[in-house]
């Protein structure tokens, strides 16, 4: 009670200008119409609504298995090592986003500034700010994620170049989700775009040249393992090479004959086509 | 208190190698800091990353099999020579490593057990995928019933050659692997249907109930094993393939390699 008390008189105070001074005794009316009292009441409802939305959001991060898919993640041990979590972060943040547009939207009611172009444009912002912030996190998470899925196919290959890519792939990633950040709150970012599109078409021109063979037969091999024209035991001919199929993947398909085995890739299976031996 | 180390001395000494049997990382870590001491590890992963690595293909419950199965790999591998020392520390109880002991290398008496994974056709992991597989099934069984079962892994195209279909194949352009989780539910149940697997050299599936028609002459098996054991025999004899028999009768576990028994294990010890 005391607090509504001091509030009543901080807004007689401010009011006493415009009101005029004889309303001594406070009706309820008169409370409610108080633009302060309307502030505190959008500052408080604000408050309430962070601090649900926080905990909800917290429960349905943790309810879809966030928590286990960042484990071990650096954005994660980094969060952990300031007594904190990637779900306790984004839930945070979300309360904090609600609790600033409360505290706008409680400006703006009491009136105490103008609230001209400038908080417009502030009001504006915010959300973009938030969205940001949270394209930020989330790209960092899946960067760090990505890495480590990546290098964990590859921990078979003893190739020390081959540590390189999981990096690739991590900084990819982040930068992307840099773009899409930047993007959101309207910096200008030409070039980054610029430089964007040219590894991209690097990326898919060069990479597409470089595994033109391997993408053909895998083409092929998809054919080749749904349909089955052949099958491991079968006698047949390929380009020139005839024996028993003793694999058939998604890239080659071994046949074997007299000591000899042949890996044939599966788009000579469809260039050449093939011939199945039948006694 | 004695001193331990001169009373134990005579184990300790003059050791050439110390092979650790599934160390964990830290234990590994102090010897191998440790300078002019040859380390090799054996266990079924290499989970330390030791650059002197021996694999197992299962968990051997007897310290005695787990000891000559890591040597004679070892030997295969070069990591150890004939007549070396070598003081092997591995765990009897649950748990971390607990027991040394002194076991001098011996090049005559291999079995080749190890050369059944190192030098098949097929891809080590697929040979102790399979074996796993038949170690599972002789220990459960089909609800509860014994099972026989007969895999024959690698050469798949000349042993599908050498085989015919007993019915339809329910395996047919299915793509299932040895090591998918599924599979082993999927052959618990067809193990219920009479012949033989065919696994190819990758781990695929290629047939269940085949029928193998090699020819059996010159298999030599030991006296007292069925049909299904006699085919295993002569069907590896007659292609590069490696065959796998769970016994109906006896329950034992039993690899065949070039027409002869080379391994015979009791699902029940592991």
């Amino acid at each position: 009670m005391s607090v509504l008390g001091g509030l009543l008189w901080l807004s007689q105070q401010t009011t006493a200008t415009a009101n005029q001074p004889g309303a001594d005794v406070p009706t309820w009316e008169a409370l409610v119409n108080e633009p302060l009292v309307r502030a505190a009441v959008v500052l408080f409802l604000g408050i309430a609504l962070g601090i649900v939305v926080g905990k909800l959001n917290r429960r349905l991060l943790t309810a879809a298995g966030v928590p286990e898919m960042v484990e071990g993640t650096p954005f994660e041990s980094s969060a952990r090592s300031l007594g904190s979590s990637t779900v306790d972060i984004v839930a945070r943040l979300s309360a904090w986003f609600i609790y600033g547009i409360a505290a706008l939207a409680a400006v703006h009611v009491a009136e105490i500034v103008r609230t001209g172009q400038f908080w417009l444009g502030v009001v504006r912002f915010v959300p973009d700010v938030f969205v940001a912030v949270l394209v930020l996190i989330v790209g960092f998470v899946v960067a760090d994620k990505a890495e480590l899925v990546v290098s964990e196919r590859l921990r078979g290959i003893k190739l020390p170049e081959v540590n390189l890519l999981p990096r690739v792939v991590k900084y990819s990633v982040i930068y992307v989700a840099f773009l899409v950040a930047l993007a959101q709150v309207g910096v200008h970012m030409l070039a980054l775009l610029v430089l964007f599109a040219g590894y991209l078409f690097g990326l898919i021109f060069l990479g597409g040249l470089a595994f033109r063979d391997l993408l053909r037969s895998s083409a092929a091999g998809v054919y080749l393992l749904l349909n089955q024209p052949y099958g491991i035991g079968d006698q047949i001919e390929i380009d020139g090479h005839e024996g028993v199929v003793q694999e058939v993947d998604l890239f080659i398909t071994q046949i074997e004959s007299e000591g000899r085995e042949y890996i044939v890739p599966n788009h000579r299976v469809f260039k050449t086509g093939v011939v199945r031996v039948r006694q | 208190m004695a001193n331990m180390a001169a009373l134990f001395g005579e184990i300790l000494s003059d050791v050439d190698t110390v092979v650790l049997f599934s160390p964990s990382g830290s234990y590994y870590e102090r010897f191998s800091e440790a300078e002019d001491l040859d380390v090799l590890v054996v266990g079924t992963e290499n989970a330390v990353g030791a650059e002197t690595f021996v694999e197992l293909p299962l968990e051997f419950e007897e310290i005695a099999q787990r000891v000559r199965f890591g040597l004679e790999g070892a030997l295969e591998a070069g990591y150890i020579d004939d007549g070396d020392v070598l003081l092997c520390a591995t765990s009897v109880f649950d748990g971390s490593i607990d027991t040394v002991s002194r076991v001098r290398a011996d090049g005559s008496s291999q079995s080749g057990v190890y050369d059944l994974f190192s030098s098949s056709r097929a891809e080590p992991a697929v040979i102790k995928d399979v074996l796993e597989l038949a170690v599972e099934l002789g220990k459960k069984g089909q609800k509860g019933k014994p099972v026989g079962a007969l895999f024959v892994v690698g050469d798949a195209g000349k042993v599908m050659n050498k085989s015919r279909p007993l019915s339809y194949n329910p395996f047919e352009k299915s793509h299932v692997h040895v090591g998918d989780p599924i599979v082993n539910v999927m052959l618990k149940e067809f193990s219920r249907l009479d012949g033989a697997f065919v696994i190819s050299d990758s781990g695929k599936i290629v047939s269940a109930y085949r029928y193998l028609e090699p020819s059996a002459e010159g298999v030599d098996i030991p006296k007292g094993l069925g049909a299904r054991h006699m085919a295993a025999g002569a069907i590896t004899r007659d292609t590069n393939a490696t065959a796998i028999v769970l016994s109906e009768s006896d329950g034992l576990v039993r690899a065949f390699k070039n027409g002869e028994l080379l391994l015979e294990i009791d699902p029940e010890d592991y």
